[in-house]
Formats: structure tokens, C-alpha cells, sequence
């Protein structure tokens, strides 16, 4: 069953056709990659996926409900209660630590619970360092900690744009292996990235060019 | 941990983990919650420091006995309790009298008062030399020193003698159907006294003379020789003994034209104590008078006193002193200084008519309408002020936070990417300026009231009273302003678009 269905859609900016009557679908529980170079239609993909944007034109199927019509305060409980968002530049609240950092996210969804935010930490391996201030802590580190933010109110789906695209390799394989777990336990995870090798951990990649689907690679090697 | 708990704990975070640009809205709240704090003290306080410099031109307030009952210092005191005590500056009884310089025959105004009270109800006197402190001590007013040569530490023989001080009042007494009652001096200088009663017309009825001082059988006649005594009855006074020159001894004789129908003749053998009734009945005043004791005394002039205004011409002494030298407890007049509006003071004035102490009080309009008007400019000036200077707080805290917002663009955006409402990001921001502002309240309020303090010393010379209301006023006040300069950087905060949290853009 599609959890997110992408229909026909659209996105103009006076002239510019960011997008161009694409249609995807992702299915529960799958891994799917986006790549494409720059200027191909990720961003606005990315943005309408994550509930941040409206198409011009088509439909946004999340969970079988139509969201490209929604207000922009809809689009902000269905994001915060469906999606759970990693970014390329972590984007940590820098006076906030590690924990704490995780909280916010459970503070805008339900309740702050520490101990469960603690788990969330230790799910990424950094219990010791929940104290820490993102200054003090290492990119992969950080990037780490928004992973488990993303995680903490077990989202239907988690959107990840470049999450590895600052970290070193070491870094970035123990970032994917949080997303093999995630995707073992049912997570529906979708990847914006220009990096093959990450694109390759997926299950699927769709390519953006122009602003259109250029193709479709199922990686047949996945979970080898 | 409830949401509450975390919204606070974000807050301070914010505001304890990024301090530099925190402490700059701090500040300018702080800033300007002291001068708001600080201006409202003074302007409360404004009124009763210049309520004190108007004080320095005199009472503003008079009480006097109304007219049927005389005031004493008991009376005084009641009134004076009527008028609240943290408002009364000061309150200063006179007695006043005439009093007798024999040295010279002349005689001056005297004054009895209590000087502590005087030194706050006529600041504006200037003293050469010192206030009495001690009994028989005298101030004298800058003409009578001139007239007489008197300096600081020269000695005065003063005297009160009713007989004499009324000379002039015993004509006043001469209504008809008075009764009079005189003393004289008579042979060897033993006075004796004489009673009289007058009829409708003013002519003397019946007479009485108690002679028995005099030698016996001599000038004791004078009090039972019919003859002589018959000879007063239908006269009116004053009287001459025929035959005699001007009058003379302390009576003023000499007012009494040469006309037969005022002559006595006197005894046979005691014309000294004839010549005594006659002195006696020409000084004759109403009898409660006559009853006054003579008195002389010597005081020690401490010092001159200058006003510039009819205060030059008295001699002011203790009330004490006066009331011994007269033998009178009466007080003739209280000026009053009064830290209080026209309103106020008119108030008081009719609590003090109303209380049946047969006192009427009366306002010094002249000062008190001054004092209104520049009271009333004064405090406009400062509130003018302050609104100024809450305006331009209000612009630092804004422009402060304004720049916070640009600052935090990115982590906003990342709140409302991970899901916080326009509804939230408004909260934070808001309470983030709440929290500042009362933590700038309480500074601003402390600081306030030492510079409150400060203008207050150095521009009135004198301390403020600390107003306990203020630093909760001042704190809430803070809060309100810091709120309202949120406003405009909340909107900015809200528009923030969440998607520039992706891709670094």
C-alpha cells in the first residue's frame, strides 16, 4: 500500500517549471532514493514531500489523504505528527543539548519525556554525550542526534535531505546503518541525495533532470 | 516532564546560553525600567520635596482663636492633631505683647514662640547670632537693634505691666456700665488700688478705694472720706486733682484737658494718695486685666534677626519666658506649615472648625496657589519624560529583538519544520521577552531608586521615601513594555518560511 503518492504534479515559479507533472509513489515501509544534480527538482520535491510546500498543479497523497490543498497550519500537524525530517546541515537549536535537542521535537508532537529521549540517544550511540552542547559535539555526532530527533515520535515516514552530505565516510556508514535498522523496523524512509553510494543503500532510486522523473533504478543488491 | 517545564527550560537556555546578545536587550530594558522607576519616584516624590521648598516661604496654614475662647497650647495641640503628623512640618504658637524697655520708655512688640517650631515654619529666617535656647534669652528684630544699639550678648531689662500697656486700652474699657479697676502708687511708693463702676453714660456710679497700705489715719482716708470720694460720683474719666500740674507716675494725666468738670480735690494731708486713686482710676482698665502681675525681667540678646519684613520690629522670646513675664498662658496665633494641596489644606481646616476647640484655621492662599501651579508643571514635565523615555526603550527592545529574530531565522525555521505552530514560536518568543523584561524590572527597579535617590539629593537636597508598590509596578510595567516590543519581531518570527532549514539554503 502507497503511503505517499505523488500525482501529476507541478510546481511553477513564474517561468521555471521546478517540477514537471511527476508522479511517484512510495509504499510503506520501502527505502526510496531521490537523486538528481542540482537544479533537477529535488528541493521543491523535497519541500512539497515534507509538507513545506503546495504543487501548482496534482495531487499529494500522505496515507491516502490529499494534502496539496491543506492550509499551511494543516500541513504543519500533518508534518509534525507523519514526518520526521533530517537534514544535510543537522540544524541543532545550539543552546539546546543533545537531549534536549531531541525533546524540542517531542515538545511540539506531545510531551517531553527525557528517558525517552535518552533511549533515542542511546538507539544512535550517544547516551554519554546526551549533556553535550552541539558545539561539542562532532558532525557525525550531531547528525546522529537529529536522527534520533527524527525517530522519537515514530514517524510514518522520515525524510532525510544529503544526511550524509557532511559527514566523513566513517561517519556516514554509521548514519546509513541507523537507516537499515530504522528500515528493518518498518520505517518508510526517503533520501534526497547526489551521492550514488547512499543512493545505492536504497531500495529504489528515482532520478529528478528538468524538473521531470528521468528514471526509476531498483538496486538489486539491497540487502546483501 | 511537562511541557511547561521544557518551555521554560528552553527559554532560559536561550536566554542563560546566549548571553551577549541577550544582555544587550537586558540592558535596555534595565535602562530604561530605572529611569522609568526612578522618574516615578521622583514624581510621587516631587510634590513633598517641593511641598518642603515651598515650606521654606513660610506657614501655610494660620489657626487663631475664634473669637470667644482663647487659645491655649492644650487647644493648639488638639488642632494640631487633626492634621495628619507625617504631613505637618512644623507648627509655631506666638503669644503677642507689649512690652516695656524702662531703660529707654519705649516700648516694642513682644513675641513668644517656640524657635524649633520656628525654624521650620519661617526657614526664611536669618538669624545673626543664635536662637534662644535658654530661658531669658531674646532675639530682637534688626530695627529694634538699631534703634536701641543692641548687639548679640547685650542685656535687656524688659517689662510687662498691664496698667501701663493698656493706658491706651483703658479707654477702650471706659464703656458704660464697665467696671474698672486701677492701681497706683502711692505714698513711699505703696500702691493701692481703686474700683470704679460706670453708669449708661460712661460717668462714674460708685467708687471703692482700698487705701488700708497707706499711712493710717492719713492717706488711708482716701478710701473712706465720703466728701472725697462723693466728689467722683457722675464724673468721667480721666480725672486731675485740682491744683496739681500734669499728671504724673505711671498714669498719663496729662491726657486730661483743664476742665473743672474733671478735677477732684484732694484730701487734706494725703495728697500723694490722692493723687494715687486719681493716677489709679486714669489707668483703670476692666478688672480680669487689672489683676495682671507686674513684671521686669533682664534677657541676653543671641541675636539679630532679619527678614526683610515687619519681624524686624518684634522681640521674640521663648513662650515660656513670656508666659512667666505675663502670667498668661493665652497664645495668640499658630502659623502652621503643611506638606499638603489646596485641597488638602482646606480639608483640614474644616476638621479643625469643626472640632470645637473655638479655633478657626485660615489658609495662606498666596503660597499654596504658587505652589499648585509649579507642582502641576513640574509633574507634567516628568511624565512627559518618562513616556519619552518609554518610547525609547520600547524602540531598543524592539530593534534588540529584531535582530535576535534575523539571528535565529535558522533555528526557527527548524522549530517549525519539526512541527511547532505559528501558535508556539509566538509563545517562546514572547516569553523569552517576558522573562526579560521582569529580570530588567527588578534590576531597573533597584537601580531606579538609586537614581531616584541621587536626582533626589542633588537637585533637593534632601532623601526619597522608598514606595513599596513601585518595584512590583516597575517589574510588571517592564514586563508590559518588553511584551508590546516583541510584537513586531514575533510577526517577523512567525513568517519565517520552515524550508530554509533544507539544503542550506
Amino acid at each position: 500500500m502507497a503511503l505517499l503518492e505523488l500525482k501529476n504534479i507541478s510546481k511553477i515559479y513564474g517561468d521555471l517549471k521546478a517540477l514537471d507533472n511527476v508522479s511517484i509513489k512510495v509504499d510503506k515501509g520501502e527505502w526510496v532514493a531521490i537523486m538528481g544534480p542540482s537544479g533537477s527538482g529535488k528541493s521543491t520535491m523535497m519541500n512539497i514531500i515534507g509538507c513545506m510546500d503546495k504543487p501548482s498543479m496534482g495531487e499529494v497523497l500522505l496515507d491516502g489523504v490529499d494534502i496539496s490543498k491543506e492550509s499551511q497550519k494543516k500541513l504543519t500537524d500533518i508534518r509534525r505528527d507523519k514526518i520526521g525530517l533530517i537534514f544535510q546541515q543537522f540544524h541543532m537549536v545550539t543552546y539546546l543539548t543533545a537531549v534536549e535537542n531531541v525533546m524540542v521535537s517531542q515538545y511540539y508532537h506531545s510531551m517531553p519525556d527525557e528517558e525517552e529521549a535518552l533511549e533515542a540517544l542511546g538507539r544512535v550511540g550517544l547516551r554519554e554525550r546526551a549533556k553535550h552542547l552541539p558545539s561539542q559535539l562532532s558532525g557525525g555526532e550531531q547528525q546522529r542526534v537529529c536522527v534520533a530527533r527524527a525517530l522519537i515520535n515514530h514517524p510514518e515516514l522520515i525524510l532525510a535531505d544529503e544526511p550524509t552530505g557532511n559527514l566523513d565516510e566513517a561517519n556516514e556508514n554509521i548514519v546509513l546503518d541507523l537507516f537499515r535498522q530504522l528500515h528493518n523496523e518498518g520505517t518508510t524512509l526517503i533520501v534526497v541525495t547526489h551521492d550514488p553510494e547512499v543512493a545505492e543503500a536504497a531500495q529504489r532510486t528515482i532520478v529528478l533532470e528538468h524538473g521531470r522523473v528521468a528514471r526509476e533504478v531498483i538496486n538489486e543488491n539491497f540487502g546483501k | 516532564m511537562t511541557k511547561r517545564k521544557m518551555f521554560l527550560r528552553m527559554i532560559t537556555a536561550s536566554l542563560l546560553r546566549r548571553r551577549s546578545r541577550m544582555l544587550i536587550a537586558l540592558l535596555s530594558i534595565a535602562v530604561g525600567a530605572t529611569i522609568l522607576s526612578g522618574l516615578v519616584t521622583i514624581y510621587y516624590d516631587v510634590p513633598r520635596q517641593m511641598g518642603a521648598q515651598f515650606r521654606s516661604y513660610g506657614a501655610n496654614m494660620i489657626l487663631l482663636a475664634d473669637g470667644k475662647t482663647e487659645m491655649t497650647s492644650e487647644s493648639l495641640e488638639k488642632a494640631l492633631g487633626l492634621i495628619p503628623e507625617s504631613e505637618l512640618v512644623g507648627a509655631a504658637p506666638y503669644r503677642y505683647v507689649r512690652l516695656d524697655m524702662p531703660s529707654r520708655q519705649q516700648s516694642f512688640t513682644g513675641a513668644g514662640t517656640d524657635f524649633e517650631q520656628v525654624l521650620k515654619t519661617s526657614p526664611y529666617f536669618s538669624v545673626e547670632g543664635e536662637y534662644p535656647v535658654n530661658a531669658r534669652e531674646i532675639l530682637i528684630g534688626r530695627e529694634i537693634a538699631e534703634t536701641i544699639g543692641a548687639k548679640t550678648g547685650s542685656s535687656l531689662e524688659l517689662s510687662y505691666k498691664p496698667a501701663a500697656v493698656i493706658s491706651e486700652n483703658a479707654e477702650q474699657d471706659r464703656h458704660s456700665g464697665a467696671s474698672l479697676s486701677g492701681s497706683a502708687e502711692g505714698f513711699n511708693k505703696v500702691p493701692l488700688t481703686a474700683n470704679v463702676e460706670l453708669d449708661e453714660e460712661g460717668r462714674i456710679a460708685s467708687i471703692e478705694v482700698d487705701a488700708s497700705s497707706q499711712t493710717p489715719g492719713i492717706g488711708s482716708m482716701v478710701g473712706t472720706d465720703k466728701a472725697f470720694l462723693d466728689q467722683f460720683i457722675g464724673k468721667t474719666l480721666p480725672l486731675r486733682l485740682s491744683g496739681s500740674g500734669s499728671g504724673s507716675g505711671e498714669s498719663e494725666g496729662g491726657d486730661s484737658e483743664d476742665n473743672p468738670a474733671q478735677e477732684v480735690d484732694a484730701v487734706t494731708g494725703a495728697t500723694v494718695s490722692s493723687q494715687a486713686v486719681v493716677d489709679a482710676l486714669n489707668s483703670a482698665v476692666s478688672s480680669e486685666k487689672a489683676a495682671a502681675i507686674e513684671n521686669t525681667e533682664h534677657f541676653t540678646v543671641t541675636g539679630i534677626l532679619s527678614t526683610g519684613g515687619e519681624e524686624e520690629s518684634y522681640i521674640y522670646m521663648t513662650l515660656k519666658d513670656l508666659q512667666r513675664l505675663t502670667g498668661e498662658e493665652t497664645l495668640d496665633v499658630a502659623e502652621l506649615s503643611v506638606s499638603a494641596d489646596a485641597e488638602e489644606l482646606e480639608q483640614y481646616a474644616g476638621a479643625v472648625a469643626e472640632s470645637n476647640l473655638g479655633i478657626t484655621a485660615r489658609l495662606v492662599k498666596r503660597v499654596t496657589r504658587s505652589e499648585a501651579s509649579v507642582l502641576g508643571k513640574l509633574q507634567a514635565l516628568v511624565f512627559l519624560v518618562t513616556v519619552v523615555v518609554l518610547l525609547l526603550t520600547m524602540i531598543c527592545v524592539s530593534t534588540t529583538m529584531m535582530a535576535v529574530v534575523s539571528e535565529r531565522r535558522r533555528e526557527i525555521g527548524l522549530r517549525k519544520a519539526l512541527g511547532a505552530s505559528d501558535q508556539s514560536i509566538r509563545k517562546e518568543f514572547l516569553g523569552e521577552g517576558v522573562f526579560l523584561g521582569g529580570l530588567g524590572g527588578i534590576l531597573g527597579g533597584i537601580l531606579g531608586f538609586v537614581f531616584a535617590q541621587v536626582v533626589s539629593v542633588n537637585v533637593f537636597g534632601s532623601s526619597i521615601t522608598l514606595q513599596p508598590l513601585l518595584l512590583p509596578i516597575t517589574i510588571l510595567a517592564s514586563i508590559a513594555i518588553a511584551a508590546l516590543s516583541c510584537q513586531l519581531p514575533i510577526r517577523r518570527a512567525v513568517a519565517i518560511d520552515p524550508a530554509i532549514v533544507l539544503k542550506g539554503e
